[in-house]
């Protein structure tokens, strides 16, 4: 073995334990091979004519010189591939009035009115990038400019312009959840009211690889080739046939090693089937990349909803019911999954609290920007977002402490499982007891002490909690395919995609453990069309329950076909055999064979496939208690101090886990105090590079302290809850509950927004001053 | 434009070129001498996935041109370690779970590699700092840092015999 082996190779491994990953070797040797290092001789380079306005009607002027520019072999503008069918949305939901809303479809290219900045105009394609690039910028195309609809709430105003003329006050959808009548004569009579009014950010993804993609046609074989960064070939090849008119035979997707997905990279985009219809009718290889600022204003938004929340309760603060209302801004069109994001934010509405009414009003609104769709957590962020800064401030209006509060309104241990409002039913969870766990580790009772050392160095400190829910690895399944090969390795074919998580190390463990077989001996395959007929993807932090799950299953039948096909050449009973170390031994004695032995004795390959199916999602919940420190005089804010107990259910690899909840609640801390994605009033996307959109550094991140404390989950055969998106939900509300108590106890204020960047938070202490002199 | 010769030492190797004279050190690397372990994440020298070694010092290949590396020794990932056998900060950021999508992982691994050249003990906000250049947006860079920091007590114990040209 050489160095570039795992280090626990050759030892037993199974769930639970902390495997390094097998994936490592590759990418800390710089072999990893991203979309963009997949290389085609004869390859052609494509280049996107975007829009430079948020709203224009537009025609497209002389193209020869385009045309007739050096190296360039294809100008395609609308009209070259009209009747080619945009990207559509799989979407779409029931209103209050039980119609279905109309769907307005990303085209692939844009025919006369551009809608965001960004839009697609024309395509390029050349022998080089720089040559694609130079002849787009020579495309004449004479704009007319109209009035934007940019902010999100304006954009309902009956005078605001419209993204589409048959959609009246720019409503793409409209829809109520729950019970509304019960709660409105809950509000009617309630003795106690608190409201809160927030803005939940829009955010934009920045993975570090940025998309792209290889296009290929063959004439022989009839079908296009896609070589892809995506989060599941399937749903990508599902979501690009009907662009290109064919069937799903006619396109195979590949998806190479991923730098990050976080649930943009599920969608599929314009420049993929432009590029395969540019190289089907090229007759060569067609590469498009995309660069950082494209990414800014080409690939999905998150977030972005305004949100007026309403907490009825009695004198003593108990939660009778809860009213949202929610305005999610969609952008210019219906991406992919954009109306259902809000809408899963209603399955964990009323977290981890015992309310027994509520309403959940949702419009989706179109607005000339880029179209938003799922970003880590997708619409469960945004939800306990809403509803844990709501209760912080049920608690100040009721002189309560925040764990008070939630103490007395969280579901007892004893009404679990417990069915909410909205039809979910919360298997297990025990919240207060994660609670205390929390605060206990975090040391809170210890708080006064150290907001006096920060008080020395000018810093005004704050403390934050939230305890949340959210509901993830939903109904459904995720076959695993296990083959054992003619050498005695096991491949496993499972249709989910890494785009970083480790799927590879935390699938081989459930096999390592089945066949007693070292990890370098498992080969785990994602991300072939050709390999695999079916997949669900990576998203919805359903990988680890579901394919999980199926991996051991179907582990464990490959384990009894070993065990059958050797026990006919040992001559013994399936009974007396073991399987140990790579090979299968009778009982006791030394008389064995290996894998390879069984597999050349058998005449067909031993092929075992594992399906779970999961009839309910599985809910995650925990709590997260940090501190803050905002310095007086700069208004910065830096999160100082972090605690996370969760409820995982149960843990299949802790420094996998771990990885994720770092990575999740680092992403909010940036949605908190930095990541803005600004606006101006005509639609420029003024923060569009990496020098305008501070993201988190390593200077900007306290440590953190996790633990688990785990119920196991009880719809899951695993007892796991899936654990990908729980960072980002439990942390951004937690951290501003954080920031907010700082500067209530130096200010008063209460009202405080994201993102809390130096020049707003000192804003907001000016003002604050102001008022009390 | 005529292109321009340049000779220069990459990863150890002599090398030769002829480059056109706007072409950018990362595409030089990525494209012309087809080692695509360094990564370009913006383009706009903010990120750090590019980092490469210039003659020790780590440089955002995205903002460099290649003519100006005539004559320079030049580390990429692909160089480090040596004989098939992983450098200790490689080692480290194994152990301690110091990546998940890999994307930023060259860069990072080139910036602790300058910062332990100069700091063979650093204090953990020296670490943050010397990493402050490089955008990672999976792992919360928490590891990262354990990851440095047992690099660091590796490379001090002697454990880091396997010293790479780039190094």
């Amino acid at each position: 073995m050489n160095a570039h082996t795992p280090l626990q190779f050759g030892k037993k491994i199974g769930m639970g334990q902390a495997v390094t990953r097998t994936e490592d070797a590759q990418f800390i040797t710089g072999a990893g091979r991203y979309t963009d290092d997949v290389k085609r001789d004869n390859a052609l380079h494509a280049a996107v004519l975007r829009s430079p306005y948020a709203h224009a009607k537009f025609t497209i002027g002389d193209l020869d010189v385009a045309r007739g520019m050096a190296g360039v072999h294809l100008v395609m503008t609308a009209s070259d591939i009209e009747g080619h069918p945009g990207i559509t949305c799989q979407a779409v939901q029931q209103q209050i009035d039980g119609t279905k809303h109309p769907v307005k479809d990303i085209p692939l290219l844009c025919a006369d009115t551009v809608r965001h900045v960004g839009d697609a105009v024309a395509f390029v394609v050349a022998e080089s990038i720089a040559q694609a690039q130079e002849a787009a910028e020579a495309i004449e195309v004479d704009y007319e400019m109209l009035d934007p609809a940019i902010d999100t709430e304006g954009a309902l105003a009956d005078d605001a312009p419209p993204v589409y003329e048959d959609r009246p006050n720019n409503i793409a959808f409209e829809t109520e959840h729950g019970n509304s009548d019960k709660t409105a004569e809950i509000f009617a009579n309630a003795p106690k009211v608190t409201e809160l009014k927030l803005i939940n950010n829009r955010l934009v993804c920045n993975y570090m690889e940025m998309r792209g993609c290889v296009a290929e046609w063959s004439d022989e074989e009839d079908r296009y080739t896609l070589t892809v960064g995506s989060q599941g070939v399937h749903g990508m090849r599902d979501a690009i046939t009907p662009c290109l008119k064919v069937d799903k035979a006619q396109l195979r997707v590949i998806t190479p090693d991923v730098g990050g997905g976080f649930g943009t990279k599920v969608f599929a985009y314009r420049e993929y089937p432009l590029a395969l219809l540019a190289a089907k009718a090229l007759g060569r290889p067609v590469k498009w990349r995309c660069d950082r600022s494209e990414h800014f204003v080409a690939d999905a938004h998150g977030r972005d909803n305004v949100v007026t929340m309403r907490m009825a309760m009695d004198e003593n603060g108990r939660f009778l019911a809860l009213d949202v209302d929610l305005i999610a801004a969609m952008g210019a069109y219906l991406h992919q999954f954009a109306p259902y994001i809000p809408t899963l934010g209603t399955t964990i509405a009323t977290g981890v609290y015992d309310i027994p009414a509520c309403r959940f009003h949702i419009r989706g609104v179109y607005t000339h920007t880029t179209p938003t769709d799922a970003y880590r957590g997708a619409g469960r962020p945004e939800a306990i977002y809403a509803l844990e800064r709501l209760v912080d401030q049920c608690a100040r209006d009721m002189s309560m402490k925040p764990d008070e509060i939630r103490r007395l309104n969280a579901i007892p241990d004893s009404a679990f499982p417990y069915k909410t409002v909205f039809g979910r039913t919360y298997d297990t969870g025990e919240v207060t007891a994660h609670m205390d766990q929390c605060m206990k580790v975090a040391d809170w009772d210890g708080f006064d002490t150290r907001a006096e050392e920060s008080r020395k160095s000018g810093k005004l400190r704050g403390i934050g909690m939230s305890t949340y829910i959210e509901a993830c690895a939903f109904a459904g399944s995720e076959p695993a395919k296990l083959e054992l090969k003619d050498d005695g390795t096991v491949q496993l074919l499972i249709g989910t995609q890494s785009n970083g998580q480790g799927h590879k190390t935390a699938y081989a463990q459930f096999v390592a453990e089945a066949l007693d077989l070292d990890m370098g001996s498992i080969e785990v395959r994602q991300g072939d069309t050709d390999e695999l007929e079916s997949g669900g993807g990576t998203g919805g932090s359903r990988s680890i329950p579901l394919g999980g799950v199926s991996v051991q299953r179907g582990s464990q039948a490959l384990a009894e076909m070993i065990k059958e096909a050797a026990a006919e050449k040992l001559e013994a009973s399936v009974g007396d055999l073991e399987l140990s170390e790579g090979s299968v031994r009778i009982v006791g004695t030394d008389r064995k064979l290996t894998f390879a032995d069984v597999a050349a004795a058998t005449s067909e390959t031993l092929k075992a496939t594992g399906e779970f199916k999961q009839a309910e999602a599985t809910y995650p919940n925990g709590t997260h208690i940090c501190e803050v420190e905002v310095d007086e005089a700069t208004g910065e804010t830096q999160v100082v101090k972090y605690t996370i107990v969760d409820d995982f259910g149960a843990t299949v690899n802790p420094i996998l886990l771990a990885g994720q909840v770092h990575g999740g609640v680092v992403q909010s801390i940036g949605q908190c105090i930095m990541e803005e994605t600004v606006y101006d009033d005509d639609g420029q996307l003024i923060s569009a590079s990496f020098m305008d959109y501070r993201m988190p550094r390593a200077e900007d991140i306290p440590d953190f302290h996790f633990e688990t404390r785990n119920v196991p989950s009880t719809t899951n055969a695993l007892g796991i809850k899936g654990a990908g998106e729980a960072g980002t939900i439990g942390a951004t509300p937690c951290v501003m509950n954080a920031i907010v108590d700082a500067v209530y106890r130096s200010h008063g204020i209460e009202h405080v927004d994201m993102p809390v960047t130096p020049q707003s938070m000192w804003q907001l202490m000016s003002q604050a001053a102001k008022k009390a002199a | 434009m005529d292109k321009v010769a340049i000779n220069l030492t990459v990863n150890g190797r002599n090398r030769q070129a002829l480059v056109p004279p706007r072409m950018l050190l990362s595409d030089f690397i990525r494209h012309e001498l087809e080692l695509p372990g360094t990564h370009v994440g913006c383009e706009h020298g903010v990120c750090g996935s590019c980092n490469v070694l210039v003659d020790g010092k780590a440089v955002r290949s995205c903002l460099m041109f290649a003519v100006q590396t005539d004559g320079a020794r030049i580390g990429t990932i692909e160089g480090m370690g040596a004989d098939g056998s992983l450098h200790p900060i490689q080692e480290a950021f194994w152990e301690e779970h110091g990546l998940q999508c890999g994307f930023c992982t060259p860069g990072m691994l080139v910036a602790a590699t300058e910062l332990l050249a100069e700091k063979p003990d650093p204090s953990e906000e020296e670490i943050r700092e010397a990493i402050s250049g490089n955008l990672c947006r999976c792992t919360g860079y928490e590891f990262i840092i354990k990851a440095i920091r047992s690099a660091a007590q590796k490379l001090r114990e002697g454990n880091g015999a396997a010293q790479t040209e780039s190094a």
